[in-house]
């Protein structure tokens, strides 16, 4: 009966006068029409490649259930809220005072093994289907981890993209018992060390700390490291008064320091434009105090416009 | 921020306490609180980090929250009594609600755990406004109210007593070492209140001038860190071997002042017989002590092996400089 009762005669009452605006049925059956735009909760999911056709299925049904996964993975969590629990007594965050007050330099990221290689995770242009590679793996004696493989700029032919060519090599974020987000505290340190041995390339290093608006997520703290080619190693101090605000790569005009205390993730990011082979070898990733450096943040703050 | 602005943000704080002091409506008095809440936002959002906005909207969450249940429960109280004075409160599900509102307002437990979060994201001046004129008007409204049983602020001062030691335990940032201190000693201060409200005073003045000394110590020194009190000798010595008499002040350790409230509210707890209640909450204190006793021995009574490259910082700065000449 309300298909027979087209808009215009539903209209003709004066109480749904309104309703001789609405054209398309559409709009009043919104809930089950497909949509020209997609609904919020279905584009903030994961990643689209562009060219893809979007998937409207709920999250619910991409997910396998199985039971034996989920005994294991409850059995993994209550260890780690066990040994979480039981850190509490020795110290903060699991290391007597004694060793918070006294400590200079922290060793954060060091690959001695295969197992060092989980907790990072490696991407390029190839996801937004361009032709760079890059691969991960543990170097010689278990002793450094070697980033290689090669960078193409060539954009992919989906019609969208326009500038294709990087690499990157991102920490994942730690996560403590029932994947509960848990962050590095280096408040007690100023400067960034690393020990690496590249090709010559200029490196950006991005530090991703905890925000708390879905507006702030693509936050990055960035710097650049150039490596020098050769067979030395080379020590690499930033100090973190140095790096920069930047949201998805655009450098923002409201600065401000890096806030130390909760801080989820580093990672490397290669996009010189410059196409070809890539190495990069890491010994180790640490953080130290420079009590010669008193800087707070490098970087002047200019109000271009007389604020209240 | 112009000083048109920042003294006008100053004067709407004092305007809301003095506000909330002076009203026997309880609509004035509502008004003065949410004059004293909108005033300290700017104030907290100064500094355009992440981590201020993060603080000041955790915060305002918290007080809107906190008024709006007062609101709630006064007109309540209109409707129940047919009277909108202050000291007119007896409904009992009236002034529950006006206590828990205030409790929110002011971070006591279970409604706490704003208040670390937000002193981390704020500057130390901020902080040291936030744990002592912010707490003037909720407290206030909460001595006014008079409860015919005093279960619920007692209830309510051993939880923050406990919340405020045991959460502190483990902290290494300072603010939040000083957020966990504010959560148990408002919890003594309401512990007291039904029995004794001059003690309550006591209690909070006291409170007052340590908190007061402490921030501005952290604030000379420029400390945020428990590692960074290791090097605070080196900037102003006198202050660093006078810092842990505040902290053990605080810790309530006699002959110290801050030992006086400690103990006239523990005889008046056992003259309630209420023995086990103050039993209780002398032991969950300890692990206050803990801590103050912790930063204490970071500070004052331990030599870094870590010292500064250089000259002495209180050698080239001769306004900090307070040893005798």
């Amino acid at each position: 009966r309300l298909i027979q009762m087209s808009l215009p005669n539903i209209s003709r009452v004066p109480a749904s006068r309104l309703l001789r605006s609405v054209r398309d049925l559409r709009w009043l059956l919104r809930s089950i029409a497909p949509l020209a735009v997609p609904r919020r909760a279905l584009t903030q999911m994961g990643y689209r490649r562009p060219g893809q056709p979007r998937e409207d299925k709920p999250p619910w049904w991409r997910v396998k259930f199985d039971l034996s996964k989920g005994l294991k993975g409850m059995k993994r969590h209550f260890q780690l809220l066990k040994e979480e629990f039981f850190a509490e007594f020795v110290g903060p965050m699991g290391k007597p005072i004694i060793e918070h007050m006294l400590e200079q330099n922290q060793v954060v990221w060091e690959f001695r093994g295969p197992h060092s290689l989980q907790e990072w995770t490696i991407s390029c242009d190839r996801e937004i289907g361009g032709k760079s590679e890059i691969y991960l793996k543990i170097g010689k004696n278990n002793e450094t981890c070697l980033l290689y493989g090669t960078l193409c700029s060539d954009p992919p032919k989906d019609g969208e993209t326009r500038y294709s060519g990087y690499c990157t090599m991102r920490a994942k974020q730690p996560l403590a018992s029932f994947d509960r987000k848990k962050y590095h505290d280096w408040s007690s340190f100023n400067t960034l060390h690393l020990r690496i041995r590249g090709d010559g390339r200029p490196w950006m290093i991005n530090i991703i700390a905890e925000t708390y608006y879905t507006h702030q997520k693509d936050d990055m703290y960035s710097y650049f490291l150039y490596t020098r080619g050769g067979p030395y190693w080379q020590d690499v101090k930033i100090p973190f008064s140095k790096f920069f605000l930047a949201h998805r790569g655009r450098v923002q005009d409201d600065q401000h320091r890096l806030w130390l205390d909760k801080i989820n993730a580093i990672g490397f990011t290669l996009g010189d434009k410059a196409d070809g082979p890539f190495q990069l070898e890491i010994d180790f990733i640490g953080v130290c105090k420079d009590y010669a450096h008193t800087e707070d943040f490098a970087y002047e703050k200019y109000k271009r416009n007389p604020e209240v | 921020m112009t000083p048109l602005i920042y003294s006008t943000l100053i004067i709407s704080l004092g305007i809301g306490t003095t506000l909330t002091f002076a009203s026997t409506h309880w609509y004035l008095a509502w008004m003065g609180i949410e004059i004293n809440t909108l005033a300290i936002i700017p104030l907290m959002t100064q500094s355009h980090s992440p981590r201020a906005t993060e603080a000041t909207t955790k915060y305002f969450f918290a007080q809107a929250t906190a008024s709006a249940t007062l609101l709630f429960a006064a007109t309540s109280n209109a409707f129940f009594t047919g009277s909108w004075d202050i000291l007119q409160t007896n409904n009992p599900l009236t002034y529950t609600l006006m206590t828990l509102a205030m409790a929110m307002k002011i971070g006591l437990a279970p409604l706490h755990s704003w208040m670390p979060e937000v002193m981390q994201g704020l500057t130390l001046l901020t902080g040291l406004i936030l744990s002592t004129w912010q707490k003037l008007a909720p407290f206030c409204l909460i001595y006014q109210i008079q409860p015919h049983s005093p279960n619920l602020f007692m209830a309510l001062g051993l939880l923050s007593i406990v919340a405020g030691g045991w959460g502190g335990f483990n902290q290494v940032q300072l603010r939040k070492i000083l957020a966990y201190s504010s959560i148990a000693h408002l919890g003594w201060m309401v512990l007291i209140l039904s029995f004794s409200p001059p003690l309550t005073l006591v209690a909070f003045s006291t409170y007052l001038m340590m908190t007061f000394s402490l921030f501005y110590s952290f604030m000379m020194t420029k400390t945020t860190h428990i590692n960074s009190l290791s090097t605070s000798w080196a900037k102003i010595p006198t202050l660093t071997a006078l810092t842990p008499l505040i902290l053990l002040s605080l810790g309530g350790l006699p002959p110290l002042t801050g030992f006086l409230p400690k103990w006239m509210i523990l005889q008046e707890l056992t003259k309630q017989d209420l023995a086990l209640v103050a039993v209780l909450a002398a032991l969950f204190s300890l692990f206050s002590l803990y801590f103050y006793l912790r930063l204490s021995y970071a500070m004052t009574l331990t030599m870094p092996p870590n010292n500064p490259a250089g000259t002495l910082p209180w050698r080239l700065n001769p306004s900090h400089n307070t040893l005798p000449p």
